[in-house]
């Protein structure tokens, strides 16, 4: 396996694109009328009802290969519901009510800020099938709003493909147990409208680019105040390849922050599969090597239930490989069979596992078949390997079972194509687990129970007219006008201050930083604190500090006032911070109190001392004056006053 | 989908229409479409019925639809040609000794179904190959053969199709099938269910009426389930008997069996919208077996017995009083030469006074009037107030508790044999069918009538 924190993502030909949903703002759920709102405390869910599902034809009249695998995991879904925010619609028990219709036009706002070239004009709602059961329908409702768009990352343009406006899916609740075959989902989330932006993955060239990609979506979602906030209103999927890999889809990621670990971690786990699959080559192997020949062997094992084995010739070592961090090539098989079967992976094993030292021992998931070497060798009598042969025993009830011995052989097959297109769920620890086959097109048919809904261009036109700056423009202006980095512009727009901050530099005439702090800095500081600053006492300082009531340096000594005294009027600030003008005599005076505590023989010698005790000077000073002076005015005088004595 | 093979563009209207014409562009074309700078590229597929006559719909690669206007500024290329094939798989099925015969005869309802593009809806698929490959467990319980009666919508039944669907089962009988199902629309199945029941005399196999609430287009259909269990259920079980076996819960867990001429459709959308009324259910099934509640159900009866008996009158109609009611509508009905009236009454059973004189009108005329209630429980009683009394007096029948479906096939079926009103009221107060029930106990208004385990929760968050 190769070290994840020592890739050349270019030399490896690393690919990345990016699914970003993000939960719109909105009065109702998209198809129905309840309010969008979570339940998060399960004993107030009021009812519980239970399905199954089956695939069905797509338009084209093929079924959906990945759909076909999702139905033989054999899942009993049971919904979990409460009265006030789910309906017979979440139940799939009545059809669609009319789509709101805001959040449809919501869609093309967003398209205009990525530039969409290609809008639909006619709006027609698709089924994109899903059998997992996080769709009561077994399909989501979703439509196109438009395509052919772009954002600008790291000086050049990662196209948007396409935005949608889509249904979520309720919360599966528990996934503790993956080899369960009964689910559990929270019925609340499902209906909440959902954007879905999908940008070309063979645009982001390494994980930093794939990052900005995702934060520049998200500052869309903010800036044009469409996304909702608070956690879990986005999550991103993220497609990965590397040269001679193929396209994974990791699901289901919330932190951005783990975006660096997850590119790696599969990065690797591509690389490994394909020297595998060398390997594999160099050895001569075909897909008919693999026998779906499953041998019973459970005379040799003290259990009620069945143990078969099947042997896969010349495949000795490769089992063992390490494929991701702590996790072999046969454990990140098991995963697999135990998710379509419901054997779990500790009743998998194979044949490598028997060497010292064999990664799979110390690995999260140790097998827990008991085979020594004793035991080992009478299974090798029953089996007769070959020398380079490997083998696998996998233990359970007896239709399962073998059915899991099925998977495990189809998967080897594919093992001699490298890596398999396949959703994965990525894990807190960085590795990933498969979780489906890849969803393809053939999943997605028209929705008849709703017709098209015609927007026309000019519907269009009028909706983005008037949408402001975009989040890459405000940065470009704001980082020439004031120098401000990404993190400056990112809270402006995260806390919704950026109209604010034009207000208050461009018509009140504050200086950029001042408005800053006082939109930004001030206000998260005394949340801090856990004390109450409204915005009212914001625009209050702001307008004092516009018409000079208060200098900049009496900002804090003013905002505490505020604070104890949130009615106060801009008269009574005036009243008790513009204190009369004090004259040069006294303010030298008290300036040369203070430099004659200090050594100024020192002063003048070291520049970085000179530095400290300047402005250790004039904090004093200031704090004397009660702040209602300018601080840089007064640095200069003191400056000033330090060298005329030295030329004194 | 029809097969277009002449390259006409498929559901197109008007000038787009002629303009897809004249530059050879067909439905299931490949095409670019240019307009300024937007570039769309995907399926030309076929446009359905009531859209907008001037935009196209496209399929692009991700499997998306979405609809762009064509104007005069927009071109049109087309690159290449992917016609769909919406067709379930086909799957062998060999017939087998040991398992009992059943025959499915398709009305419409849907078990699996299609996309239709003229309306952009669903229509039912009703073929052998698509039933089996949309339920492939039904190939391992019974020997099913599906047949295709009608291919229409459940409102569009008229007596005559009752009549016809009648005489296929009886054909089927005699041909040796052990059980029959009936796909039905669920709007009327109920009514169809009535009407078979008169007419089906001592049924020597199960006849199970089944469709799906949820069409058989989506992944949770119940349509599956209820196939598969109407199979169990006519090819095993031991009744002859017309029922309707549909979802008795939201929950893919029990179908309850229903004897048709007492149940009724009480949800415009639920799985679980077909109830007993005044009556429990006969039975559940499950996939642990069957379960009768009910000890009152005809047994399979010798073949030989059973005999066809499908005589009807379609002159017969339904009215259902409203305060305010004109009774010109009653009057209307004897002079269009009606044969019969079921009349929903208030409460017990009432009518206005204002209809007494229509009333009298069909007394002399010799047309019987079949009073049932409008609450849909209980039972027609005519004797307990004096409007009752002065309707009984004017020669309106009391329907027992008679659901509207019963009453109303009941009528048809009845003065399809006698127009002489004593004899009518003489079959309409006979319980043929399990139509009347000579008592009520208390639980036919409890059990198993939507109050569903949780409900006391549900209370105590009110």
């Amino acid at each position: 396996m190769l070290d994840p924190y020592n890739l050349d993502f270019k030399e490896l030909g690393f690919h990345a694109g990016l699914e970003v949903h993000h939960q719109l703002k909105s009065k109702r759920k998209l198809f129905c009328n309840c309010p969008p709102i979570l339940e998060e405390n399960p004993e107030n869910m009021d009812y519980s009802f239970y399905r199954y599902f089956r695939p069905v034809l797509g338009e084209m009249g093929d079924f959906d290969p990945g759909m076909l695998v999702e139905f033989e995991k054999g899942y009993k879904v049971i919904y979990l519901a409460n009265e006030r925010n789910t309906c017979t619609y979440d139940m799939d028990e009545t059809p669609p009510f009319f789509p709101d219709l805001e959040m449809m036009e919501k869609g093309f706002i967003l398209a205009a800020y990525f530039d969409c070239t290609a809008f639909a004009e006619e709006i027609v709602v698709n089924r994109k099938q899903y059998l997992d059961g996080s769709i009561t329908t077994g399909f989501q409702r979703t439509f196109i709003c438009a395509r052919d768009g772009w954002v600008p990352v790291n000086g050049k343009k990662v196209r948007i493909t396409n935005v949608h406006i889509e249904e979520d899916a309720a919360r599966r609740v528990n996934w503790e147990d993956t080899s369960n075959r009964t689910v559990y989902y929270n019925l609340d989330r499902l209906g909440v409208p959902l954007t879905e932006i999908i940008t070309e993955y063979m645009d982001v060239d390494n994980p930093e680019e794939l990052l900005e990609t995702a934060k520049q979506i998200g500052r869309v979602l903010r800036i044009s105040k469409i996304g909702r906030r608070g956690s879990g209103a986005a999550r991103q999927d993220v497609n990965i390849s590397i040269a001679g890999g193929d396209r994974v889809e990791l699901k289901g990621v919330q932190d951005l922050e783990k975006f660096d670990i997850m590119c790696r971690h599969e990065v690797v786990r591509q690389h490994a599969l394909i020297e595998i699959k060398n390997t594999m080559l160099q050895r001569g192997i075909k897909k008919e090597d693999f026998e779906h020949t499953y041998v019973d062997i459970s005379q040799l094992f003290d259990t009620n239930e069945k143990v078969y084995a099947t042997i896969f010739p010349k495949m000795k070592g490769l089992f063992g490989i390490e494929v991701q961090p702590n996790k072999d090539f046969g454990l990140e098989i098991f995963e697999k069979s135990m998710l379509i079967t419901g054997i779990p992976r500790k009743n998998q094993f194979h044949s490598d596992e028997i060497e010292d030292g064999a990664l799979r021992a110390n690995s999260d998931y140790p097998s827990d078949v008991k085979i020594n070497h004793d035991l080992y060798s009478k299974i090798c009598k029953v089996l007769n390997p070959k020398e380079n042969d490997a083998f696998i025993v996998v233990e359970g009830p007896e239709k399962r079972a073998l059915h899991a011995m099925k998977k495990i052989v189809e998967r080897v097959k594919m093992a001699i194509d490298g890596v398999p297109q396949e959703t994965r769920r990525f894990l807190p620890n960085g590795n990933s687990e498969f979780l489906r086959v890849i969803h393809g097109k053939d999943r997605i048919y028209p929705d008849t129970d709703t017709p098209p809904i015609v927007i026309s261009l000019d519907r269009i036109k009028e909706l983005t007219k008037n949408i402001g700056k975009k989040p890459w423009e405000v940065f470009d202006e704001l980082h020439e006008k004031y120098g401000f980095n990404h993190n400056h512009v990112d809270l402006l727009i995260r806390d919704e201050k950026l109209a604010k901050f034009i207000e208050y530099t461009e018509q009140l005439q504050l200086d950029g930083n001042l408005s800053y702090k006082l939109l930004i800095i001030l206000p998260r500081a005394t949340r801090r604190k856990d004390l109450l600053l409204t915005t009212e006492m914001i625009d209050k300082l702001a307008s004092v500090l516009s018409k000079k009531i208060i200098f900049k340096e009496q900002v804090e000594l003013v905002l505490n006032y505020l604070i104890e005294n949130p009615q106060s009027t801009e008269e009574e600030i005036k009243e008790k911070f513009d204190l009369p003008e004090i004259s040069d005599e006294k303010v030298e005076m008290i300036i040369q109190s203070k430099i004659d505590k200090y050594d100024l023989n020192k002063i003048q010698e070291f520049e970085e001392y000179q530095n400290l005790i300047l402005s250790k000077i004039t904090g004093e000073v200031l704090k004397e004056l009660s702040y209602h002076f300018e601080g840089k005015m007064l640095a200069e005088k003191i400056r000033q006053m330090i060298f005329v004595k030295e030329d004194g | 989908m029809s097969n277009n093979g002449n390259g006409e563009p498929e559901g197109y209207r008007g000038a787009l229409r002629e303009r897809l014409i004249k530059d050879k562009i067909r439905t299931w074309s490949k095409v670019v479409i240019k307009k300024g700078d937007a570039e769309y590229e995907g399926l030309l597929l076929p446009r359905s019925q009531h859209t907008d006559d001037d935009y196209v719909t496209l399929k692009v690669d991700t499997g998306y639809n979405l609809g762009v206007l064509i104007d005069e500024e927009a071109t049109i290329k087309e690159i290449g040609f992917h016609k769909g094939n919406y067709e379930l798989p086909h799957i062998e099925v060999k017939f087998k000794k040991d398992l009992p015969n059943v025959t499915l005869l398709g009305t419409g309802g849907t078990v699996a179904s299609r996309l239709d593009y003229r309306t952009g809806a669903v229509l039912p698929a009703f073929t052998p190959d698509e039933l089996f490959s949309a339920v492939p467990e039904l190939i391992s319980t019974v020997n099913l053969t599906p047949k295709t009666l009608y291919q229409i919508l459940s409102e569009n039944f008229r007596p005559e199709y009752w009549v016809k669907t009648a005489e296929a089962i009886a054909k089927e009988i005699e041909s040796g099938a052990d059980g029959i199902i009936i796909g039905h629309g669920t709007d009327t199945m109920c009514v169809t269910g009535c009407a078979l029941s008169f007419f089906l005399r001592n049924l020597p196999v199960p006849v199970v009426l089944v469709g799906s609430q949820r069409s058989s287009d989506r992944p949770s259909s119940d349509g599956p389930r209820n196939i598969l269990y109407a199979a169990q259920l006519s090819g095993y079980e031991n009744f002859g008997e017309v029922v309707i076996a549909m979802h008795g819960t939201p929950s893919d867990s029990y179908n309850l069996i229903h004897r048709a001429t007492r149940c009724r459709k009480m949800h415009s959308a639920r799985r679980d919208t077909f109830r007993t009324l005044s009556d429990i259910p006969l039975g559940k099934i499950d996939d642990s077996g069957v379960t009768w509640f009910k000890d009152d159900i005809s047994p399979r009866r010798p073949k030989e017995d059973f005999y066809l008996d499908t005589k009807t009158d379609s002159r017969v109609g339904m009215l259902y009083f409203y305060p305010g009611m004109n009774p010109d509508m009653l009057e209307s009905m004897v002079d269009l030469g009606y044969h019969g009236v079921v009349m929903i009454g208030t409460g017990l059973g009432h009518v206005g006074t204002d209809i007494y004189p229509a009333l009298e009108r069909c007394k002399e005329e010799e047309i019987p009037v079949i009073m049932v209630v409008e609450p849909l429980f209980g039972f027609a009683q005519l004797r307990v107030y004096e409007t009752g009394r002065d309707m009984l007096a004017r020669g309106v029948i009391e329907g027992e508790n008679m659901l509207p479906s019963a009453a109303y096939t009941k009528l048809s079926w009845a003065l399809g044999h006698t127009r002489n009103v004593d004899e009518v009221r003489a079959i309409m107060l006979t319980n043929i069918a399990g139509e009347i029930t000579t008592r009520e106990g208390p639980r036919g208004y409890m059990v198993l009538q939507g109050v569903e385990p949780g409900i006391d929760k549900m209370m105590k968050n009110l």
